[in-house]
C-alpha cells in the first residue's frame, strides 16, 4: 500500500466521512484543534525561552520542565487526536498540499529537537540547571523549538487558505 | 459605519482582500500572536492560582507573563487589523466580533489593573498577619479563576469568529 493509497483508506472511513459531511463537526474540531495549540506551543514557548536564558531564569529549567509538561502534553495530546481526526475528513486533498507537507516535516524536526534535547543535553543538566545563561546546546534546542512550532503553526493555518 | 467603509476601501484592505495568500500568512502569524497572548495569560493565571511554582512570589512569574502577553497582543493586534480591514462593514457588526473584542478588551484591563496588584507580594499591598495571608491568598487565586476565564473566552471567541464568520 502506498501512502497515498493509504490516505485514500483514511479519507473513506467513517470518522473521514462524518467531519466531511457533519455541518457543525470540522469547524467544532478546528476549534479544539486551534485551542490545543495555544495549550501546548503557549506553554512549550516559555520553556524554550528559558533554555534561550531570556526568560523566568530565576528557575531552574529542570522545574520549569517539570511544572510545564503537564499542561504541554495535554496539548499536545488534543492537537494529535483533532489533527489526525481532521486528517482523516481530506486526507488526499490534504496529500498534495504543500504547506501539509511543511507542516509535517516541521513536527518530524520538533520531534528529533526534543529527542536529542533529552538523550544528550538534559543528561548534564546539573552543571547548568541553575545557570541563567544555559550552554549552547540547550540554547540551541530551545531556538529550533520556537523556530519549528512557528513552522508548524504557519503551515497549518495556510492550509485552511488553500486546500479547499 | 463610513468609518469602516473608508477603511474596507483603503488600498492595503484591497490588497489583503485581493490576495488569498497574504490573508493565509497575515492569519497564521496572527494565530502565532495569539499563541503567545494565551500561553503567557495561562502561565501568570496558573501561577497565581498556586499551580506551577507554589511558595515563590506569583509577580516573578506575572512580570515575564505581561511581556509575553504584550508582545503577542502587538503582533496580534496589528495583523488582526490588516485582517479586519477588508471585512470591516460586515466583521463590525457581527456579535462573534463583537463579544471578541469585548473580551479583549476586559481581559487587558483586568490583567493590568487587577492581575498584576494582586500577584505582588502581601506587604507591597499593605496587608499583613495570618487573616491577611489567608485573604491574599483567596484573592489571588479568584483572580486567577476570572482571568482563565476571559482569556479563554476570547480564545473561543478569536475561533469561532474565524470558522463561523
Amino acid at each position: 500500500m502506498t501512502l497515498h493509497q493509504a490516505f485514500e483508506w483514511l479519507e473513506a472511513t467513517s470518522v473521514g466521512v462524518m467531519v466531511r459531511e457533519s455541518q457543525w463537526g470540522f469547524p467544532i474540531l478546528v476549534a479544539i484543534h486551534l485551542m490545543a495549540i495555544t495549550l501546548s506551543v503557549g506553554t512549550l514557548v516559555w520553556f524554550d525561552l528559558r533554555l534561550l536564558g531570556v526568560s523566568m531564569t530565576r528557575y531552574r529549567a529542570s522545574l520549569m520542565y517539570r511544572r510545564l509538561t503537564p499542561w504541554m502534553f495535554t496539548g499536545f495530546g488534543i492537537m494529535m487526536i483533532s489533527g489526525l481526526t481532521l486528517l482523516a475528513g481530506f486526507a488526499t486533498a490534504a496529500y498534495s498540499n504543500l504547506y501539509f507537507r511543511i507542516k509535517v516535516l516541521a513536527m518530524v524536526l520538533a520531534a528529533v529537537n526534543a529527542i536529542v534535547y533529552h538523550r544528550y543535553t538534559e543528561r548534564r543538566i546539573k552543571e547548568w540547571d541553575d545557570s541563567p545563561m544555559p550552554p549552547a546546546g540547550a540554547r540551541s534546542a530551545g531556538l529550533v523549538s520556537i523556530c519549528v512550532w512557528a513552522t508548524v503553526i504557519i503551515a497549518g493555518r495556510m492550509m485552511s487558505y488553500t486546500m479547499f | 459605519m463610513a468609518f469602516f467603509a473608508w477603511l474596507e476601501a483603503t488600498g492595503v484592505a484591497t490588497t489583503v482582500r485581493d490576495s488569498l495568500r497574504l490573508t493565509g500568512a497575515l492569519s497564521s502569524v496572527h494565530v502565532i500572536g495569539f499563541t503567545l497572548v494565551t500561553g503567557g495569560a495561562l502561565v501568570a493565571n496558573l501561577n497565581l492560582l498556586g499551580v506551577l511554582f507554589p511558595g515563590r512570589p506569583p509577580i516573578e512569574v506575572t512580570r515575564p507573563a505581561s511581556r509575553g502577553i504584550a508582545v503577542g497582543l502587538a503582533i496580534s493586534a496589528l495583523t488582526g487589523l490588516l485582517l479586519f480591514a477588508p471585512r470591516a462593514t460586515v466583521a463590525s457588526v457581527n456579535w462573534i466580533f463583537q463579544l471578541k473584542m469585548a473580551l479583549l478588551v476586559t481581559a487587558i484591563l483586568f490583567h493590568i489593573f487587577v492581575h498584576r496588584r494582586v500577584a505582588r507580594s502581601p506587604r507591597h499591598n499593605h496587608i499583613s498577619g495570618e487573616f491577611a495571608r489567608s485573604w491574599s491568598t483567596s484573592m489571588q487565586r479568584a483572580t486567577a479563576v476570572v482571568g482563565l476565564l476571559l482569556w479563554t473566552g476570547l480564545a473561543l471567541s478569536g475561533c469561532a469568529f474565524i470558522l463561523l464568520e
